[in-house]
C-alpha cells in the first residue's frame, strides 16, 4: 500500500484541498446509487459533500494517507448546499496513536464554501498503515 | 412515491423500523468511486486485496452509510426532514461484493428546537449484513418539521 504511512503523518499539519463544484450530476448519480429520497428544500443530500469531501482529499499534494480503514466520524450539517456551489476542505490532525499493526489517526475536517463558510465539520478517525520495511528502501 | 410524511409529533419515542435488504454490488462501488473521488486501493484494486486481511476489494464504508440513509426512507414512512443535523458513527466490519445489509433504527430521543416549528430526533442505527453482523452502527440527528 502506497500513500502516507503512519510514522509520516504530522500532529497539527493543515492541509487545503482543491475546490470541486457540486453540480446536478453528482446529486443524480448520488441518488441512483443511495435510492435516498431527497431531503427538506436543500436540493444536495446532506451525505454528499460528506463523500466527496474524502475525494478531495486524493487531489493534494502530499500523497494521501494510506488508510486500512475508516473507523468513524463525528459529523455536523451546519448548513445546506446548493447545486452550483464550489466546495472544498480544510483539515488538519488532531492526533496520532501507534497500534501494533498501524496506528489510529484522528483528523479534524471542515468543508467550505465558495463564499468561505464552513457548511460541515467533524472528526474523521482513520486506521492508517505503517511504513513496511521494503517500502522504505 | 407516496406523498405521505410524518410530523415530528406523529414520530414516538422508542418506535423501531427495520428495512429491506440490499445487496451492495461491484458496479455500486465502481459508480461510488467515481462520484466520490476515492480510489483507495481498499475498493478499487482487486489484485493488492488479494493479499490483505480481508482477501478482496470491500465497499466505502461512506457509500454503505449513504445506502443505509437511503435504506430508511425504505424502512417506515418518511419523516417531514427539514435536514439532517449531523451523525456519530462507527464503520466495524467490512462489506464486501456481494453482501446484502439493512437497517435497524431505533428513535432514542427527541427533543424541541428553538424555532417552533420543528424538533430534533436522534435514532440509533445498525446496518446488519446478510449473517445478522454488526457492520456499522451509530446515531444520526434529524431535524424534522412539526404540524402546523
Amino acid at each position: 500500500m502506497r500513500g502516507t504511512y503512519f510514522e509520516d503523518v504530522v500532529v497539527d499539519k493543515i492541509t487545503t484541498s482543491p475546490a470541486i463544484t457540486v453540480t446536478e450530476t453528482h446529486v443524480a448519480m448520488y441518488l441512483g446509487v443511495t435510492r435516498e429520497l431527497p431531503v427538506g428544500p436543500a436540493p444536495v443530500p446532506d451525505v454528499l459533500p460528506l463523500c466527496m469531501t474524502i475525494g478531495l482529499g486524493w487531489r493534494i499534494k502530499d500523497p494521501p494517507m494510506a488508510v486500512l480503514a475508516f473507523v468513524g466520524l463525528d459529523w455536523k450539517v451546519v448548513k445546506p448546499l446548493r447545486v452550483g456551489d464550489t466546495m472544498h476542505s480544510r483539515s488538519r490532525i488532531l492526533s496520532k496513536r501507534a497500534m501494533r499493526d498501524g496506528g489510529i489517526v484522528v483528523e479534524e475536517r471542515s468543508i467550505v464554501d465558495q463564499h468561505g463558510e464552513v457548511v460541515q465539520q467533524g472528526r474523521f478517525t482513520f486506521l492508517v498503515a505503517k511504513r513496511h520495511k521494503e517500502a522504505s528502501a | 412515491m407516496t406523498e405521505h410524511r410524518r410530523y415530528f409529533d406523529e414520530i414516538s419515542l422508542g418506535e423501531e423500523c427495520e428495512s429491506p435488504g440490499r445487496t451492495v454490488t461491484e458496479a455500486d462501488i465502481v459508480m461510488f468511486a467515481g462520484l466520490s473521488g476515492d480510489y483507495n486501493v481498499l475498493h478499487t484494486d482487486a489484485e493488492f486485496m488479494k493479499q490483505s486481511i480481508f482477501g478482496e476489494r470491500i465497499a466505502h464504508g461512506l457509500l454503505c452509510l449513504a445506502i443505509q440513509s437511503g435504506l430508511f426512507s425504505r424502512a417506515s414512512v418518511p419523516y417531514a426532514t427539514l435536514a439532517f443535523a449531523g451523525l456519530r458513527w462507527k464503520f466495524k466490519a467490512p462489506v464486501k461484493i456481494g453482501d446484502t445489509i439493512r437497517l435497524r433504527a431505533k428513535v432514542t430521543a427527541k427533543k424541541d428546537l428553538s424555532k417552533a416549528d420543528r424538533g430534533l430526533v436522534t435514532l440509533e442505527r445498525t446496518v446488519l449484513n446478510q449473517r445478522d453482523e454488526v457492520v456499522q452502527q451509530g446515531e444520526t440527528d434529524l431535524i424534522v418539521e412539526k404540524r402546523r
